[in-house]
């Protein structure tokens, strides 16, 4: 586990440079399956990369993403906390959640979103979840553009 | 690994609080209970690899082409998300 702390505010990543807000750091409190030393994700957005959103890891090998709000993909989009997940992420069933699917923009421009596996956030806790199984009609590797 | 033999509702303690029961035995599968304490994730084999292979995929987005993906995006959607410190006094909305 990589304990510097980098400036948040004004981040270096994959994606280009950004100015990031400590409150924006969300904690995945079951890790990301294959980045399970990574709990820490840092959520960056910049005009030129709207409506992408850059997930930036802050742990171990910082991890870089990609994601965007699967309702903007997908406009029925629609998936269901059950009670447990709901505790996880510290939720009432009253509580706006924010919703994002992982990008994967291929070599050759072609990219694809997972829908099968969102993450969830409660933006009032900053506590996160990968659903493994979030919705079962949409794949990982759903053709984005 | 360890192999052992369990008959129908026998089962086997993992750990501090984790317990595998075999419920019934069918000639498509066998049926698992699985009891774990609230902050142990359990989850199917191929979901779980499913989603590693998915999550480091999305780990590896070419950063060339994103900008070309953002603004055809934009073009496209209605709508942007918004990172919740954009939104200092209340709760999160999204579009």
């Amino acid at each position: 586990m990589n304990s510097e702390s980098p400036d948040l505010t004004s981040i270096e990543t994959r994606f280009g440079h950004f100015a990031g807000n400590p409150r924006d750091v969300v904690t995945l409190v079951e890790g990301l399956p294959g980045f399970e030393d990574c709990r820490r994700f840092l959520l960056l957005s910049s005009p030129s990369l709207e409506p992408l959103v850059c997930v930036q890891g802050l742990d171990d090998d910082r991890p870089a993403f990609l994601a965007i709000d699967p309702r903007l993909v997908e406009p029925d989009y629609r998936c269901r906390l059950d009670d447990l997940q709901r505790r996880r992420v510290g939720a009432s069933l009253e509580t706006p959640l924010l919703w994002l699917a992982l990008v994967h923009v291929a070599d050759g421009g072609e990219s694809t979103v997972n829908l099968r596996a969102p993450l969830v956030v409660n933006p009032e806790r900053m506590r996160g979840l990968q659903l493994l199984a979030g919705h079962d009609e949409y794949d990982t590797d759903h053709r984005l553009g | 690994m360890l192999v052992v033999t369990r008959k129908r509702g026998e089962s086997i303690v993992v750990g501090d609080g984790i317990e595998i029961q075999v419920i019934s035995l069918g000639r498509n599968g066998v049926r698992i209970g699985v009891t774990a304490p609230r902050d142990v994730p359990v989850h199917r084999r191929e979901v779980y690899d499913l989603v590693v292979a998915a999550n480091r995929g999305a780990a590896t987005s070419a950063a060339d082409s994103v900008s070309a993906l953002a603004s055809s995006l934009r073009n496209r959607v209605p709508a942007v998300v918004v990172v919740p410190s954009e939104v200092p006094d209340a709760p999160l909305r999204l579009a």
